[in-house]
């Protein structure tokens, strides 16, 4: 009942903001909408595609051509359900993040019981119990419904919100150990926005250990239904666009190239702006593989055991890292940490990181508007403040997977921190 | 002596006549009422067709060479500063954007126009000492309705391919244009009407333009075979309180009298638009040589002219204003157009084009926007009087540009109802550019060019173009036709982009590897090391510290 009332509150406060009169304001905001989500290039895009003007000819839609043919379809028959769709769609992905949450609760009770020989016998009153476990999934839920972020998302109506659904149906479906449902979700979101390809790791994990079985089979399966999708769906919109190949430029092309420099919440903007000529193929390289293939390998190598944290930080990651971020993604993310509840006894950097998450969102706009509207500030003031978003996010990852592994140790050699009776501490070797 | 001249001049007329070179010289002088002049000069040099150029005679072969290697069918080169004000001054004889414009189209064999056309827009880059080679693909159109070749065309051709436009509206037009541009001309600035375009008189105007328009004309009534019109233009508008009197001549204006005709020209002349004679008296000094009367398209024009002779005699001809307390009432020609820019802030804006048809029938415009690549303009954003679907569209084309690489080319064929005004307004949105595409002085803000608006007016009123089959000016004296083909500008815009900090590069790119360091070290932490307690030793003295810090790490 108590779900029920939370999906009727948030439901209503989306449906509501979309249609005040600050709406515009909403879906123009430069924190919300990126020109890869934005709901302004989707009108656009839709209407060159109604006049047969190819969308791709130029650079005002970077969608992909089955977001295009959607919401061309929606658009001309149900206009007026729009904002319907949006809301329905935020709380279907708010419901996924649930039912995801509660499988890997099962998931985390199974482990813990498997591994409970190696625990500590002082420790053992660190277990999680039932309830506790329980309540974590009712956190994800409510902060997914209520994180300003993802409201504010919701109401601007941009593509993140079919994104975060997508990327969290694939999480749903690996937890279930549904291949086919997980390979295909994860392929869609890719097809959109290219960094969920970074997900298909855990998803193969997760997979296979829910799945059991012979491990490498598991891998090998899911990889190929990955691949397999993923290339249908580009051959499929080429179809769309018939036979053209042109939409990957803009679409794959602009995420990886950015070549526009509008302000968002990453790191990307000013530093592309800022950069000398003869070294962005170069900074651009090194800024994608940071946010694309550097962290895969050695946090799958560490957490392998872990797949739903490893997830989680590699949404985070390529969240802080990709070329045009949104509140959005940040608030896909945030709604995953409440299953690491029991972390954040360890976690030693909240009351900082909560701290700059709340500056940080009302500096941003205070700035924006100085810089743009005022004229009395310029673009270091912005560029401070997404630096330091960027940062608090940063220490929020980084301080989750240091609790990990400090509880991982606690657990296994018992909350003493002495040495032969003498007093020692927790050091990094 | 004056026999010596006298004879040799006879020669060159015969020589000339051989070659087929012919040059004509022709001023048009109209009073703007109340408080301006319009002077327009053209230079006329017929060229029999020979396209080799190896031997030119009065034409040009610095231009002529370019005509022929870049195989161009049709140039128009104008070079302008200030705003021609269509409402106040009615139409000019030949229009131009704020800035420098430039539009040809190719020859049929061109494979590569793209290549062929920046290549033009470089060599006449040196040829005038303008920035013309600034024009890429990125600020190129290809007009498909707006514009269309004013020579013979073979009737097979599809033209609009083999156009290509390109306007450059921050272009500062100044005395490094005149002179390159001068020297074109037979007798250059010592003889003839060019010897009045000096250039410390014509910079001090409202607004001056030079042109330079090449184009094919018909030999002959059949067309069998064309002639090269190589055309060179000056038009000018002064303000009488620049001048400081409303009475004008030759002297005032140009600071010198006219020191005859070019001997090389076979015809000299000078028109006078007195039509305003009749409301706003005035006296011409010298007395023209004849008065002509033309009917053209319901509108009468007066014209005085004057056959200068090439005898070196100083010709002043001036003006003297018989009251000038008398109100005149100027009435607004029958179509006009305003442009402006909208929103505040660095994030949003729109444009907005106001287009006002005074006559009493529909008019066929079309309108051609040309935002570059840093304004995306929003087609979705199109409204036509505040309507998504307008009745008054008739044709639309559209082009989205691509950052870096293309502009936004939106083409509107309207049909503007009798006695109303269109407004056509369409939404951009402001982009960041890198910090070295940034102009200097960034915060001056950056030109918009005009918009096109090709129309076919149905009435010749304030109409001063000379017919499309005419060379000279005489061509327009009653030359009434269905209707009348214009192609106008309208006023250019400014936009100030937001700018980045230019001082900050090192700054900037420190800051950015910083936060991403700040990731990668705790990350490569938490990979690559374990946990382990580690005893704490006592507390160890300043001095100890000291030591250890030379003594070699044991682990």
């Amino acid at each position: 009942m108590a779900i029920l009332l939370k999906f009727f509150v948030a439901g209503l406060v989306r449906y509501w903001l979309i249609h005040l009169d600050y709406w515009q304001t909403i879906a123009n905001r430069v924190e919300i909408a990126t020109p890869l989500n934005s709901w302004k290039r989707l009108v656009e895009g839709v209407y060159l595609y109604d006049r047969n003007i190819n969308p791709y000819d130029g650079d005002s839609f970077h969608e992909s051509p089955i977001m295009l043919v959607f919401f061309h379809y929606l658009m001309k028959k149900v206009p007026y359900l729009l904002p319907l769709i949006f809301t329905v769609l935020d709380l279907l992905t708010a419901y996924l993040l649930y039912k995801t949450s509660k499988s890997f609760i099962r998931i985390f009770k199974e482990s813990q019981e498997k591994h409970v020989s190696e625990t500590a016998d002082e420790s053992k009153s660190m277990l999680l119990n039932d309830t506790q476990l329980d309540a974590a999934s009712e956190y994800v839920l409510s902060v997914y419904l209520f994180n300003p972020y993802s409201v504010l998302n919701c109401a601007g109506m941009t593509t993140t919100v079919v994104q975060n659904l997508l990327v969290a149906t694939s999480l749903w479906g690996a937890s279930n150990g549904q291949r086919m449902l997980a390979c295909v979700f994860v392929a869609l979101a890719t097809h959109q926005a290219l960094y969920p390809v970074l997900l298909i790791v855990p998803i193969a994990i997760l997979l296979a250990d829910v799945n059991k079985g012979c491990n490498k089979c598991s891998y090998i399966r899911t990889l190929l239904v990955f691949v397999l999708c993923w290339g249908f769906l580009i051959y499929i919109s080429a179809f769309i666009m018939d036979g053209s190949y042109q939409y990957v430029y803009n679409t794959y092309g602009f995420i990886l190239t950015v070549p526009d420099l509008k302000p968002n919440i990453g790191l990307f903007w000013y530093f592309f702006t800022e950069m000398f000529e003869h070294f962005r193929l170069l900074f651009v390289c090194a800024f994608q593989i940071n946010a694309l293939a550097l962290y895969v390998v050695p946090l799958t190598l560490r957490f392998k055991k872990e797949p739903v944290l490893l997830a989680t930080v590699l949404i985070a990651l390529s969240t802080i890292f990709r070329s045009y971020p949104c509140i959005g993604d940040v608030g896909f993310y945030l709604a995953l940490l409440p299953m690491w509840k029991h972390l954040f006894t360890f976690m030693q950097q909240k009351f900082i990181v909560g701290c700059a998450f709340i500056i940080t969102s009302a500096l941003g706009p205070t700035v924006w508007h100085l810089w743009i509207y005022s004229g009395s500030a310029n673009a270091n003031f912005f560029f401070g403040v997404t630096l330091s978003f960027a940062t608090a996010q940063i220490f929020l990852i980084t301080d989750l997977l240091f609790a990990y592994i400090k509880r991982e140790f606690t657990l296994k050699h018992g909350s003493s921190r002495q040495v032969d009776g003498k007093p020692a501490k927790l050091v990094l070797r | 002596m004056t026999c010596l001249l006298l004879k040799f001049m006879v020669i060159i007329t015969t020589v000339s006549n051989v070659l087929g070179d012919d040059f004509k010289e022709e001023i048009f002088i109209k009073p703007l009422p109340p408080t301006h002049l319009y002077s327009y000069f053209q230079f006329v040099t017929l060229v029999n067709s020979e396209k080799s150029f190896a031997h030119s005679h009065l034409s040009p072969r610095s231009l002529g060479e370019i005509i022929s290697r870049f195989q161009v069918d049709e140039l128009h080169l104008t070079l302008t500063e200030g705003q021609w004000r269509h409402k106040q001054w009615g139409y000019p004889v030949i229009d131009a954007a704020p800035g420098a414009e430039l539009y040809a189209w190719f020859s049929q064999e061109v494979t590569d126009i793209d290549d062929q056309w920046r290549k033009l827009s470089a060599t006449l880059s040196g040829l005038f000492c303008a920035s013309l080679n600034f024009i890429d693909n990125f600020n190129t159109v290809t007009p498909q309705m707006a514009l269309w070749p004013t020579g013979p065309v073979k009737g097979n051709t599809n033209v609009t391919s083999l156009l290509r436009y390109a306007s450059l509206p921050r272009e500062i037009v100044c005395t490094e244009n005149l002179t390159p541009w001068k020297k074109l001309l037979p007798c250059e600035s010592s003889r003839g009407f060019s010897a009045l375009l000096n250039s410390r008189m014509i910079h001090n105007t409202n607004y001056h333009s030079i042109g330079v328009h090449v184009r094919n004309v018909c030999a002959s009534k059949d067309c069998t075979e064309t002639l090269l019109e190589i055309k060179q233009t000056v038009a000018l508008v002064y303000d009488y309180k620049i001048i400081n009197s409303y009475d004008w001549s030759f002297r005032k204006l140009f600071g010198q009298g006219l020191p005859g005709a070019c001997p090389l020209s076979s015809a000299s002349t000078i028109y006078v638009d007195i039509t305003s004679n009749d409301t706003q008296p005035f006296k011409l000094t010298p007395p023209p040589d004849r008065i002509v009367l033309s009917q053209r398209g319901g509108s009468d024009t007066k014209l005085a002219v004057y056959d200068i002779k090439a005898d070196g005699q100083m010709v002043n001809i001036g003006v003297k204003q018989d009251t000038k307390e008398k109100l005149q009432l100027t009435v607004p020609p029958p179509l006009h157009f305003n442009r402006y820019v909208l929103g505040y802030g660095k994030e949003f804006g729109g444009i907005v084009t106001d287009l006002v048809n005074n006559y009493w029938t529909a008019i066929d415009v079309v309108l051609l926007e040309n935002a570059p690549w840093w304004l995306p303009i929003q087609l979705s954003s199109l409204r036509i009087n505040g309507e998504a679907e307008s009745k008054l569209v008739k044709s639309m084309f559209y082009s989205p540009g691509r950052s870096r690489q293309k502009p936004y080319h939106l083409e509107l064929l309207i049909k503007l109802p009798p006695r109303s005004t269109t407004t056509i307004t369409i939404d951009f949105e402001f982009v960041f550019l890198k910090w070295q595409e940034y102009p200097p002085d960034a915060n001056h803000g950056f030109y918009i060019g005009s918009a096109l608006i090709s129309a076919n007016l149905p009435t010749a009123k304030n109409y001063t173009s000379i017919p499309i089959n005419g060379i000279t000016y005489d061509s327009v004296i009653n030359a009434s036709k269905p209707w009348y083909p214009a192609v106008f500008r309208t006023n250019g815009a400014m936009v100030s982009l937001p700018t980045p900090d230019f001082s900050m590069p090192y700054n900037v790119i420190c800051l950015a590897c910083t936060v991403v360091a700040l990731a990668f070290g705790p990350l490569h932490n938490i990979c690559t090391k374990e946990l382990v307690l580690k005893p704490v030793g006592t507390p160890v003295s300043l001095t100890q510290k000291l030591l250890n810090l030379f003594k070699r790490k044991k682990d």
